[in-house]
């Protein structure tokens, strides 16, 4: 479970705009540095939400993919000029290595970062956004995301009635089950649309269909959010006008491009680090006020 | 002032003969409480939808209804929809959205209300309804209880002037209705708002209307305060609409004293003082429960549902005999539905035996537990119907029984001869009310030929004349040695019917017993007719009981006199 965080109570727009664009960075920069900072700040802020026992347990179910694709590209892809060794008189190259373990780490840390989304983004935070933008989509994902639980719950009780009447069984040959799915599956369709009668009733008494409808939200956009929305997008400039500059490209075939570690690049570096970490620096500030407080208690 | 005035109003539905509603006047003043009952399909739901425009059903309408002394048609939509507030019965089909705080901000985002004031407005009504802490839950995580409650607030925050509810306790547990009636009168009283209600549970809902509305086909039978509409049916005693009366007013109506009449237990049970001394004749019979052959037999039953998970039954054990009616009763979440779920074979206990016919449940094939031996009604009888038509539910359960021709056109005319249902034949299921459906869904599992029913809630939603009715059903099946098992919240019925009674509460069987001893050793869970006469007579659990006792005195009275 996820204990209370101090980023997640930031304005939905503020928290999808960063995972937004960490996410895309990570995708688009194949640059070592790059990828290792992305890595460390995901799993960074995966401990700080989760914590590290938690951590480690994603690391495990990680850890099989990772080695996959490491392991995988050298073996299929000869690209590169310099060979380590020879299976079969196959080049085993460092450059595909190399870019095998590259690719790893993305993988790696966009799912790092997309558990880190889904812990923070939930739904009511993903549909506020687009609240603000297309109403009536955000509409239909809430009516969507009521009616799923309760199309399962129906499914299980119906199932259940069927069975006491024999007429339901998950044992048996293929031809009974997939016979026994389809009566479920119908007599769910008839009691969905007959339902549906007294939601439609409900909407209209309501006033849906009214001119001018305007859309809720229970999350306020503060000063805070102004002040890292700022932060957030400054830095997000600043490694866009380094990716013009060429100074978080790099390729690996056919021979690895050096490591640039210029004063200027250095900055670069040090810029995507700071967005990256932003969300932790944001827990760690908020323990120990926490911290602070609990003293003055 | 009258808030709303309904003028010589007639409506019939497309293509139907008889009237829906025929002829009715009566004015509403502001602030008053209006109660309206009568039988199922008496044209309830039907008058009260010609109150809110947006939902009025197609069909011919003659009179009128003036809102604030202007005809209803000229109020605009948008008007309508904040002003005149409608709560259905399913709690569940009319919320939209999946947040609580969304589904109360719903109303207001169609009115076009800007966010500030809408923050404002729902902070309100969730600190008046109690709902600020589960104010950001997801929906699917409510009680039954907690969403009508919800519903009534999505409402109230468009600030109404009129609300209406259409039998809003009809899927509720007592506990649970109970608190939103007195949700209901909470904001009666410190609103002021006009309340119009239509409802079955009427013991809770008559003591604090202002008004009650009897329908009986479409036509007004009275219009007046709950005390003269309570004296006045002892002219009509046997109108079928007194069984739904609250149990003092029946008690009242069958003897024929000269007073007020009363309406709560408290009035009821000083006018059984008044009127009957502690005199001779005040035990009632008792009934004694058969004995004979044990069907079932759980022993020392353990469940849960998941490893981890906390233990739902902890060591039940009990012993159906053959031809008994055995009630289970309790709160929400004691385990009920669940040990029929255990006995219907649905779950398997990780410890302990259910022995159906002395035989491990385990050991029956499919085929062999539910056809000729145990059936089970569900608490929502649409799970069980399939096809569009009610003849052909039944022709799908006589070819799995794989009965001959003659032999199923017998069975399915006998069982629809013996619950009344032929009628129903050529109608789609969806379209019978509530309680039609729950006899055509028994008819279609009586086909099964069962020894054993199990009955989950099965007067959810019932009217008191069709409670009758089932239990007349009950007792018609206890005569060919049909043994039966139910789970309900309702005390009155189960005292009624059952011959053994057993109440559950944290995981196990607390007390069984006969329904006499039950309930009258029993101070707060019992029948509303025992709370009323313990002090007078002895045993007395249900109305007729009361009734008797009360008769057997007055003649002795008269016989005394003469």
């Amino acid at each position: 479970m996820m204990k209370a965080s101090a980023f997640e109570s930031y304005h939905p727009i503020v928290l999808f705009i960063f995972f937004a664009s960490t996410i895309f960075f990570t995708m688009f920069l194949t640059h070592p540095i790059y990828l290792a900072i992305s890595l460390a700040a995901s799993a960074l802020l995966l401990s700080t939400l989760i914590g590290l026992k938690e951590l480690l347990k994603t690391t495990l179910y990680t850890m099989p993919i990772f080695l996959l694709i490491s392991i995988s590209n050298p073996v299929f892809s000869h690209r590169g000029v310099t060979p380590l060794f020879y299976i079969n008189y196959n080049p085993i190259t460092l450059e595909s290595t190399l870019y095998g373990l590259a690719m790893a780490t993305m993988i790696v840390s966009i799912m790092l970062w997309f558990r880190c989304y889904n812990l923070i983004m939930t739904s009511d935070k993903f549909i506020c956004i687009f609240g603000n933008t297309i109403p009536i989509l955000a509409l239909i994902i809430s009516i969507s995301l009521r009616l799923i639980p309760r199309l399962k719950d129906q499914i299980k009780r119906i199932s259940n009635s069927q069975r006491t009447l024999g007429m339901y069984t998950d044992t048996g040959n293929i031809l009974e089950k997939v016979k026994s799915r389809i009566r479920i599956l119908s007599i769910l369709i008839t009691w969905a649309l007959e339902n549906s009668i007294d939601t439609a009733d409900s909407m209209k008494a309501r006033g849906y269909g009214l001119k001018n409808r305007t859309t809720f939200s229970i999350f306020k956009f503060d000063k805070r959010d102004i002040v890292l929305l700022s932060i957030i997008l400054l830095l997000i400039l600043i490694n866009i006008i380094g990716e013009i500059q060429k100074y978080s490209s790099y390729h690996y075939y056919p021979y690895i491009s050096n490591i640039d570690l210029s004063l200027k690049a250095t900055f670069y570096y040090i810029s995507y680090l700071l967005l990256t970490i932003l969300p932790t620096i944001i827990e760690i500030k908020e323990d120990l006020k926490w911290q602070s407080l609990k003293s003055k208690i | 002032m009258a808030i709303i005035k309904i003028e010589n109003l007639s409506f019939s539905y497309p293509e139907q003969k008889s009237k829906a509603i025929d002829n009715i006047s009566i004015s509403i003043e502001k602030g008053d409480f209006i109660l309206i009952c009568g039988k199922t399909g008496c044209g309830k739901s039907t008058l009260i939808k010609q109150l809110k425009p947006e939902i009025t059903p197609y069909g011919e309408k003659e009179g009128n209804i003036y809102y604030k002394n202007s005809p209803l048609e000229t109020l605009t939509n948008k008007e309508s929809a904040a002003e005149i507030g409608y709560v259905l019965q399913n709690p569940d089909n009319q919320i939209v959205t999946d947040k609580v705080w969304h589904e109360l901000a719903f109303g207001l985002e169609n009115l076009g209300v800007p966010t500030p004031t809408i923050r404002r407005r729902v902070a309100e009504m969730a600190s008046f309804f109690g709902i600020e802490k589960w104010f950001r839950e997801d929906i699917k995580n409510l009680s039954g209880g907690q969403k009508q409650i919800l519903n009534l607030a999505s409402i109230m925050v468009m600030n109404p002037k009129v609300l209406i509810l259409d039998e809003p306790t009809a899927q509720l547990d007592p506990i649970a209705a109970t608190d939103f009636i007195n949700t209901l009168y909470k904001i009666n009283q410190q609103l002021s708002l006009t309340i119009i209600l239509v409802e079955h549970r009427l013991e809770e809902t008559f003591p604090i209307a202002d008004k009650v509305l009897v329908l009986d086909k479409g036509k007004k039978l009275i219009y007046d305060t709950p005390r003269k509409v309570g004296q006045s049916f002892g002219n009509s005693k046997n109108h079928s609409i007194i069984h739904g009366f609250p149990t003092p007013i029946r008690i009242y109506n069958e003897c024929n004293t000269n007073d007020k009449c009363p309406i709560t237990i408290r009035e009821g049970s000083a006018w059984l003082s008044k009127n009957f001394k502690s005199n001779a004749n005040k035990v009632a019979p008792y009934r004694k429960p058969p004995h004979s052959k044990v069907v079932l037999e759980l022993k020392d039953i353990w469940f849960r549902y998941g490893r981890e998970l906390p233990d739902i039954l902890r060591g039940v054990s009990l012993k159906v005999y053959k031809g008994e009616i055995f009630s289970i009763l309790g709160g929400n979440g004691s385990g009920k539905t669940t040990t029929l779920n255990i006995i219907s074979g649905i779950n398997l206990p990780y410890r302990g035996k259910v022995l159906i016919h002395g035989k491990n449940i385990s050991d029956y094939k499919k085929k062999e537990l539910y056809h000729n031996n145990i059936a089970v009604l569900p608490q929502n009888p649409q799970t069980l119907f399939v096809k569009n038509q009610v003849e052909k539910e039944f022709e799908e359960i006589v070819n799995v029984m794989k009965y001959n021709k003659d032999e199923a056109i017998e069975k399915i005319h006998s069982i629809a001869e013996v619950l009344n249902i032929k009628h129903l034949f050529k109608m789609h299921p969806y379209d019978l009310s509530g309680g039609e459906q729950q006899k055509v869904a028994l008819a279609k599992i009586l086909l099964l030929n069962p020894k054993i029913i199990l009955f989950d809630e099965p007067t959810k939603g019932l009217d008191g004349y069709s409670k009758k009715i089932l239990g007349s059903i009950l007792m018609d099946l206890k005569k060919t040695d049909v043994t039966t098992i139910m789970v309900s919240h309702d005390i009155e019925f189960c005292a009624k019917y059952s011959d053994r009674c057993a109440l559950f509460f944290d995981g196990n069987i607390v007390s069984e017993d006969g329904p006499v001893a039950f309930f009258s050793n029993n101070n707060f869970y019992t029948t509303a007719a025992n709370r009323m006469s313990r002090h007078i007579f002895k045993n007395a659990i249900t109305s007729e009981d009361v009734i008797n006792l009360c008769q057997q005195n007055l003649k002795n009275d008269i016989i005394k006199e003469a």
